[in-house]
């Protein structure tokens, strides 16, 4: 929403004098879907309109000038881009640019456009003015363009294979020399479509640093947020323990690791496993999805056809299948002596009404001795069993008495 | 019987053919718009009060949608419109040649705002080609996705896109004596959504502070939040594929859901209450409102949500599965269905570029459909995406949309084709929740925080901006009982043990299969045309509502329904000068279709140096394939 120029420059008079009270944010779609607005509108952490209220401590207020939530702009709207442009805004901004940018020059040979925003007059007739000449000369003044979704970070669907606009992303639009009036390249936030918290997150996290309140977010040799997508999404799945264990899931609805149908999540930089897609809900292993490659550079051709298992999964799955079978025996002993209260021991049976549980097998009490012995090196078993953890005065609890005569009978 | 201008036929067991008196049956002559130009152009150079008003493009960020009017400020009439789709991205040529496979998660991304229905259209579309069958746990998933989708949708819609328009920041600007009326009206529904009069309301509506906005923004995560649970992310869900889901569906998938929904169903109650009062409102205050985007009542809808006992995926039967949906199929012609068989709905589609950036095509592949119903060349399974840039022009080609028509007639794309079709069919098979009347439909809403309650959505005398508005409000409620109603479905096929969610499949390496997804989205028709030749996708046939409502006139030179929509909405805008003059009334028809995020264009005045108001919006999976 679009408001007062003035209270940009104003600095805050209270908790942290001579800060920056508001932002400009000039959001700008190329070749997008709007899936990146929805996307931001889910994000709950923060939220858009803790963004554009300023009710953060310490973070600048963003002015934004969206298209949808500019309701009230009137004649300003468009004034401010311009503003912008000619470098009269007199405070600063940063570009948000959503979808991928066209190759211009290919319409214009048959006299059109792929992408318009706004219009002029040619040859005394109105035609629209292409998007991609707003990002030319909106990129040097902004403190930074920060590109959001796949489209905007690296080309995405519109670049995908046979695609008839030329379609790129704002990097190769922009060239590697490009600098933010800050000196910052392109700030990339992938994702198709990203996870809003992770917009909103860096958003705020770029604001407190410039504001000297917050460390330098960390960014990687492509320009994401390092602390977002340094990991692979299969480090931190919720299916990455079966993989461990060698255990696939063959059919789609299963809970195993889904690798073997399809799923790209080992060689994936992504969050989304950890972060969930709304509100910590959701996330595509999480529910079910097989990663598809949506927030990286070869999105999406080097991913297809999709719902077939990568070649890679066949080298590191057969490996994992080996150790992974004999972890996952050893895990089984284990945990049957897990599942069993130290009382059951004692009673030599399980009280389940569920079902019988059969007592373990002699070699596995004696694999879990051995276990036991180990865990227990180094270190005391619980239960009083030594004479200096006896009770001053030879006091003895009765039920412990109970119990040892009981263990002796 | 059912068509009117295609050259079709039907023999005495209703089984359709051509015509054998036409030479060439499909052919027609163009309209040139040349002469309606040079008039209109007269018009503008005599008369001061004539005015060029362009809501145009400015801030137009993705699927974009301009618009062109000519106003007589004086006589308080539209004199001409032109809808332009001014964007772009290609995804039919991307398609084509691709693995089959890539289609739904590629094809998903032709929308952001439409999570998941272009997925799953693309998926029964690859259904039906490769005759893929998904088990009902998997049907019922898909239904429970794309129901609770709406459930964000149409609370966006509501509140955050058009209701702005309703709101004190606009009408006590271009209405001083509505907005006085306003705050002298008490609101009859005041015990159930709280606002004393119809001024709290317009209070309510404004943007960014009103609480009825914050509320639905709010709203629209909760919804996002259920969804997720079983689509994995919004939007763009990763678990819907050909063949059912790919969801791993337990309780707790269930019970994240429950809570949720029921919150939802609750809402859906108070919205219902708030568009109810304030249609009432502005008809009361002024009948010539009914006015206000109106068009002949002709709509068109395939329907969706399948019956997961009925629906095989075949064309062959998809008159049976069609009419077992819990949206019934059909056309309304003039207000009376003239079908609800989806193989006549599909017959009768044909899709134009005269006025659009596209060359014309010259194939004919398919002359008769899988059943031997005869197909015009203009049919989705023949059309060939030609994209050719062009120079605007308005006699010419101006826009990226195509003019997709039905018998040869506009007809408009609408979620209340849904419940108006659903309604007067009375042929809905799941009556748990909904009752269809033959000209009404009664959905029964169960108790939650508030009690339950009895909701009748009546076939309404006008067909305008504010029925349109009115009707998506009770598509919420409708919308909600179908997600509650395959919830419970789905808990019992739980119960009984089924708790597969997909059926295997293996894209064929060589012969030629053709499918079509019958589907909706947030603003109604959707449908995918596939066809696939050794095992690669030949052609790819998106048509949205956005294309179908965005779109440029037609080879008879009849308008788009935009156009159409906005050719008979009066100015009741009140102005002193010209240079006030915001256009509301237009901007109302307009964002009546539903608006998508943002698609913005701004209004000018010519000769002025101004900009007036902001934006004007379609969804962007509309302007372009």
């Amino acid at each position: 929403m679009a408001a007062e120029p003035a209270a940009a420059v104003i600095p805050e008079a209270g908790f942290f004098p001579g800060l920056y009270t508001a932002v400009h944010a000039f959001w700008l779609a190329g070749m997008s879907c709007d899936g990146c607005s929805i996307a931001v509108t889910g994000a709950t952490n923060p939220s858009v309109e803790d963004l554009l209220t300023g009710r953060l401590p310490g973070l600048p207020r963003i002015i934004l000038h969206h298209p949808v939530l500019d309701v009230e702009a009137g004649e300003r709207f468009v004034h401010w881009y311009e503003l912008a442009a000619l470098g009269e805004l007199g405070a600063p901004y940063v570009v948000i640019y959503e979808g991928s940018v066209p190759d211009e020059t290919v319409a214009a040979e048959t006299g059109g456009y792929w992408s318009g925003m706004g219009v002029r007059e040619v040859d005394g007739s109105p035609q629209p003015i292409p998007t991609a000449e707003w990002l030319r000369r909106l990129a040097p003044g902004a403190a930074a363009v920060i590109a959001i979704g796949t489209c905007a970070t690296w080309g995405g669907i519109p670049a995908a294979a046979g695609n008839p606009t030329g379609a790129m992303s704002v990097m190769d639009f922009l060239g590697p020399d490009y600098r933010s009036a800050l000196g910052l390249p392109v700030v990339n936030i992938p994702g198709c479509s990203p996870v809003g918290d992770n917009f909103t997150e860096t958003v705020a996290a770029i604001l407190l640093f410039l504001q000297g309140l917050g460390p330098l977010p960390e960014f990687d040799e492509l320009g994401r947020p390092a602390w977002l997508f340094r990991e692979t999404v299969h480090r931190q799945c919720t299916r990455g323990g079966y993989y461990e264990e060698g255990v696939f899931a063959d059919e789609y609805g299963r809970r195993e690791c889904l690798v073997k149908i399809g799923c790209w999540g080992p060689v994936v930089q992504c969050n989304i496993t950890s972060r969930g897609a709304i509100n910590h809900l959701g996330g595509c292993m999480n529910v079910g999805g097989v990663c598809i490659g949506c927030t990286m550079p070869g999105f999406p051709d080097r991913f297809s056809p999709f719902y077939k298992a990568p070649p890679g999964s066949a080298v590191s799955s057969t490996q994992v299948r080996f150790y992974g079978a004999v972890t996952r025996r050893l895990r089984r002993i284990t945990n049957q002596f897990m599942n069993r209260e130290t009382r059951w021991d004692e009673a030599g049976r399980v009280p389940s009404g569920w079902g019988r549980v059969d007592e373990p097998p002699a070699v596995y009490k004696l694999v879990h001795a051995v276990y036991d012995a180990l865990r227990l090196r180094g270190a005391d078993e619980p239960g009083r069993t030594r004479p200096e953890e006896q009770y001053a005065g030879g006091y003895e609890v009765p039920a412990v008495v109970a119990r040892r005569r009981r263990g002796r009978r | 019987m059912c068509f009117k201008n295609l050259p079709v036929e039907f023999d005495e067991q209703g089984r359709p053919h051509l015509r054998s008196d036409v030479p060439n049956p499909y052919r027609y002559e163009v309209r040139s718009l040349a002469e309606q130009e040079e008039r209109i152009r007269e018009l503008l150079a005599r008369n001061g009060y004539i005015r060029n008003v362009d809501f145009d493009p400015v801030t137009r960020v993705a699927g974009a949608l301009a618009f062109h009017t000519v106003v007589d400020l004086k006589e308080r009439k539209v004199l001409a419109a032109n809808s332009m789709a001014t964007l772009f991205r290609g995804y039919e040529v991307i398609l084509k040649g691709r693995d089959p496979r890539d289609a739904a998660f590629i094809s998903s991304r032709a929308c952001g705002v439409c999570g998941g229905v272009h997925a799953t259209t693309s998926c029964l579309a690859l259904e039906m080609a490769f005759g893929i069958k998904p088990p009902p746990l998997g049907i019922v998933i898909r239904n429970m996705l794309l129901s609770i989708e709406y459930l964000y949708d149409h609370p966006l819609h509501l509140f955050l896109l058009a209701g702005p328009d309703y709101s004190q920041a606009l009408v006590e600007k271009t209405n001083p004596s509505l907005w006085e009326r306003a705050k002298q009206t008490e609101a009859p529904h005041a015990a159930l959504h709280g606002f004393k009069t119809i001024g709290d309301i317009m209070a309510g509506l404004n943007p960014l502070s009103g609480s009825l906005y914050l509320e639905a923004l709010q709203m629209t995560r909760l919804a996002r939040e259920a969804y997720v649970v079983i689509g994995a992310k919004y939007p763009h869900p990763e678990t819907v594929i050909p063949g059912g889901v790919t969801t791993t569906v337990s309780i707790t998938t269930f019970n994240e859901i429950y809570r949720r929904l029921t919150e939802l169903i609750d809402y859906s109650k108070k919205v219902v209450a708030i568009w109810d009062d304030l249609c009432d409102f502005f008809y009361d205050a002024n009948p010539l409102y009914r006015q206000v985007g109106a068009r002949p009542k002709n709509l068109a809808d395939p329907g969706q949500w399948d019956d997961p006992e009925a629906y095989d995926a075949s064309y062959e039967r998809c008159a049976q599965w069609g009419e077992r949906r819990w949206a019934t199929p059909g056309i309304i012609i003039n207000g009376e269905q003239v079908t609800t068989n989806l193989q006549l709905i599909n017959v009768g589609l044909e899709e134009f570029v005269e006025h659009s950036y596209y060359e014309p095509w010259e194939t004919y592949p398919f002359r008769a459909d899988p059943l031997g119903a005869p197909l015009s060349p203009y049919h989705p399974w023949n059309k060939e995406t030609k994209p050719r840039p062009t120079g605007q022009s308005w006699r010419d080609r101006y826009s990226w949309a195509t003019s997709p028509r039905w018998d040869r007639q506009v007809v408009e794309a609408e979620p209340v084709a849904r419940i108006w079709n659903t309604a007067v069919a009375g042929k809905l098979p799941h009556r748990r929740f909904l009752e269809p009347t033959g000209t009404s439909l009664k959905m029964s809403l169960p108790a939650g925080k508030m009690p339950a309650m009895e909701l009748e959505w009546k076939v309404p005398a006008d067909w305008n901006a504010f029925e349109r508005n009115r009707g998506r409000a009770y598509c919420l409620a409708y919308s909600a009982l179908i997600a509650l109603d395959n919830w419970f479905y789905g808990m019992d096929l739980l119960k009984r043990g089924e708790t597969r969610v997909h059926t295997k499949f293996e894209i064929p390496r060589s012969g030629r299969f053709i499918g079509v997804g019958f589907w909706g989205a947030g603003r109604g028709w959707l449908t995918h045309h596939a066809v696939i030749e050794n095992g690669a996708i030949v052609n790819y046939q998106i048509i949205t509502p956005s294309t179908i409502n965005a779109s440029p006139r037609d080879p008879w030179g009849n308008p788009g329904p935009y156009e159409e929509a906005v050719l008979n909405t009066p100015i009741l805008e009140e102005f002193d000068r010209t240079e006030n003059f915001v256009g509301i009334d237009i901007l109302r028809a307009i964002r009546s279709f539903d608006p998508c995020m943002p698609c913005t264009t701004h209004i000018m005045v010519e000769g002025q140096d101004r900009m007036l108001v902001t934006e004007v919006n379609t969804c962007a999976c509309g302007l372009d394939e």
